[in-house]
């Protein structure tokens, strides 16, 4: 079984500070960690690889210090990785991003299945995952929270279009949804589906001695006027801070003598706003 | 000694002191102060009024008061310690520090900050991160605890391998002193041999010579990378002898090496739902490595992981970011935690032994666990020789029974630990919770001397009392 596992690399989120003129986030110093939605993803790819043999490729595009990205996927249990990097890709939106995605997996071939995680921390779009699906031209579930059964025919050579499946469940907001899906088919998981491992040290050195060389327009086939900036539909025309709508109230009560009187303004408040 | 009740006289002139809104005397208030993290049931006791004064002044005056009315005073930082050294024993005045927590200096020519006795540890790693410093100090209740308990009580924490504890950051401090003078000592001179060291006699004097009201603590460049090991062994003895091992053979000194035994990491892992594959493993270390280049730090971390694997670890897992460095970080900090869902009933032990005993130490506390026919848990900071072995409660024996048990339990667990060169607090302290077993820990010579030393700071012995040992 060949499975591709697309990922990104995103800021450390725990302590980001945003630029207060700009509205953006402040990079400098910021660790880069792999997307953690996409840990799942690549858990989920593993355990399928360890269960039915095979093998699990992480895929990424970004600058070339998102090499670390791939070596942290090897050091966590894919076989390799691929690297895209190059000037051509920069400012891709989601379109062209998935659209630069789906000719390096189409490059790769002969895939079974291809994991997503649901969204990445930093743009919350979940549209890459989808995207690479609708280029591919492959089934796609997402929302999926877990995987029950992977039939693949033992005879490669010919098979019944419905020999090869993945049972699976989606988490929608009321339940849950059973589907079958031929293969090959892109899902893209949520964070319930598992619990991702953590690299191991004899992982760490495959991945150290592993040669990620990155790929770039010259090396895939792709169209030039898909790629990047030109190749992208989106125009961010302005970034904004949404207003905080949940606003506190707070009633000071720290002086004693005021406690009754902090006690009235509560109760009026609450008759006012009809929670009594 | 017998002390003066606090009257309403008192009262009235504390609210003189410190505003009346920072004297508590309600049951309801003042019973969050009559314990800190041992067993509420067999150590708290309540004080008769809490204190919170906002300045030296004021910490001065509330002691003036209570040496003049000899009333027994005893300072409190966040009340996280684990040997009862902030519940006042006595009654009296508990005089809560909470309220002076303003960083009053940066002084990054120096590389030093000086700040009052209740700042909270973390808030200050957190400003000085963007300097790129920090203070090395890491107590493992670091997001709650106050400087100025830690240098009462000379905290260590996970960090002591390679930067040591508390003590060694402390550069100057302002003490109120039991009779209500102020004294400054030391400051921002790297050496001074000016006489006796009266700062590093109060750094770990656990609030019985006086009061840190403010203090000028040392900054080191922040290390730019951190990777933490988890390493699962199939049981402790492998685990233990291991970490003579790191140390030798690696030329490397790691910021922490951590232990954890089988009963220590699965009830932090279910506490935490963390499905790491820990059922199969008999003990775990967490080494840490730091430094300012990352290549370094993981050439130290192979090196490292490598010996682990040469002395039969099942798995090394690497935690090289600060997502998955805080998920190995919690398995170990929530051990306590965890122990308290699982059984309220327990004495957690401190105990600290040279390095190299440590194999020796863990097959004595298994006889112990059978002897006494309780669950003895041990983890702790292996690389510093301080294991906090926990005495946990047998759900089948009676409360009668079990005093008895931890009372004897405890006396073996220290003869053993004295045989193996070792003494019975690490880190945590002597206070109320040790008080009794001090005087085999030290010879009478120094007892007697350590006797004299409080009574020279404190004639009336109001400062404290009932903590590490009473004076006559």
């Amino acid at each position: 079984m060949k499975i591709i596992t697309p990922i990104k690399q995103v800021p450390e989120t725990s302590n980001v500070k945003m630029d207060e003129e700009t509205g953006t986030m402040v990079r400098d110093g910021v660790e880069s960690i792999i997307n953690p939605l996409d840990l799942y993803a690549i858990e989920a790819a593993i355990e399928l690889k360890e269960e039915h043999g095979g093998e699990v490729i992480a895929v990424t595009m970004g600058p070339p210090s998102a090499e670390k990205a791939i070596k942290e996927a090897i050091a966590m249990g894919c076989d390799d990785g691929i690297l895209l990097s190059g000037r051509e890709f920069a400012g891709a939106d989601t379109w062209a991003t998935a659209y630069t995605l789906s000719r390096c997996i189409d490059d790769i071939g002969d895939y079974d299945l291809i994991f997503c995680g649901l969204q990445a921390t930093d743009g919350d779009t979940a549209q890459v995952g989808p995207g690479i699906a609708s280029f591919l031209d492959l089934p796609l579930a997402t929302y999926v929270s877990s995987i029950e059964d992977v039939h693949i025919a033992d005879d490669t050579t010919y098979t019944e279009p419905d020999e090869n499946y993945i049972e699976l469940e989606r988490l929608l907001e009321e339940g849950y949804e059973k589907l079958r899906m031929p293969l090959p088919a892109l899902i893209t998981v949520v964070k319930e589906i598992n619990f991702p491992r953590l690299p191991t040290l004899s992982g760490k050195r495959k991945a150290r001695d592993k040669d990620v060389t990155p790929k770039n327009s010259e090396h895939i086939e792709m169209k030039e006027e898909y790629l990047g900036l030109q190749g992208s539909p989106t125009r961010v025309v302005n970034i904004d801070r949404p207003k905080v709508t949940r606003g506190g109230k707070m009633i000071d009560a720290r002086d004693e003598s005021k406690q009754e009187e902090a006690v009235e303004e509560l109760i009026n408040y609450l008759n006012a706003n009809e929670l009594l | 000694m017998r002390y003066n009740p606090v009257t309403e006289e008192i009262l009235a002139e504390l609210k003189e002191i410190v505003g009346e809104k920072n004297v508590l005397s309600e049951k309801e208030k003042i019973e969050a102060y009559s314990h800190d993290e041992t067993p509420k049931e067999k150590y708290a006791r309540m004080p008769e009024v809490v204190v919170k004064p906002s300045s030296t002044e004021e910490v001065q005056s509330v002691v003036k008061l209570a040496n003049r009315e000899l009333i027994p005073v005893t300072p409190r930082g966040a009340g996280s310690g684990l040997s009862g050294g902030a519940i006042p024993e006595h009654g009296g005045i508990v005089l809560s520090v909470e309220n002076m927590d303003e960083v009053i200096e940066y002084d990054f020519d120096n590389m030093m900050m000086v700040l009052q006795g209740g700042v909270i540890t973390n808030n200050v790693q957190e400003d000085l991160a963007e300097e790129g410093l920090f203070f090395a100090g890491y107590p493992m209740s670091l997001e709650s605890c106050f400087i100025g308990g830690n240098i009462a009580e000379n905290a260590g924490g996970g960090k002591a391998v390679k930067y040591g504890v508390t003590g060694r950051y402390v550069m100057g401090m302002e003490v109120v002193l039991p009779t209500g003078e102020v004294m400054e000592l030391g400051g921002k001179r790297v050496k001074d041999v000016t006489g006796y060291d009266l700062k590093k006699l109060m750094i770990g004097s656990e609030g019985t010579l006086g009061i840190v009201t403010e203090t000028t603590i040392k900054l080191l460049p922040k290390p730019t990378k951190e990777v933490a090991l988890l390493v699962l062994f199939d049981d402790p003895d492998t685990a233990i002898s291991t970490v003579p091992k790191i140390m030798t053979e690696t030329g490397i000194i790691p910021t922490g090496i951590e232990f954890m035994d089988r009963r220590s990491v699965q009830a932090s892992c279910e506490y935490l739902n963390e499905h790491l594959p820990y059922q199969d493993c008999g003990a775990m270390l967490l080494i840490e490595v730091d430094g300012a280049e990352e290549e370094q730090v993981e050439n130290d971390y192979f090196k490292i992981g490598e010996i682990c694997e040469e002395n039969g670890a099942q798995e090394v897992y690497v935690a090289d970011n600060h997502t998955t460095r805080e998920r190995v970080w919690d398995v170990r900090r929530n051990i306590a935690e965890a122990f308290m869902v699982v059984s309220p009933e327990q004495s957690l032990e401190d105990i600290v032994v040279p390095i190299a005993s440590i194999p020796d130490l863990i097959p004595e506390l298994d006889k112990l666990s059978e002897k006494y026919d309780i669950q003895i848990p041990c983890y702790g900071h292996a690389g510093d020789g301080n294991l906090h072995a926990t005495l946990v409660k047998n759900p089948e024996h009676s409360m009668e029974e079990w005093y008895e048990i931890e009372e004897k339990c405890l006396e073996d667990m220290y003869e053993v630990t004295y045989k193996l060169g070792g003494t019975i607090s690490g880190e945590h302290g002597i206070g109320s919770k040790r008080k009794k077993y001090f005087p085999d820990a030290v010879s009478e010579t120094e007892l007697e001397l350590m006797k004299k030393i409080k009574k020279a700071f404190d004639p009336n012995n109001i400062m404290n009392p009932g903590k590490i040992f009473d004076l006559d």
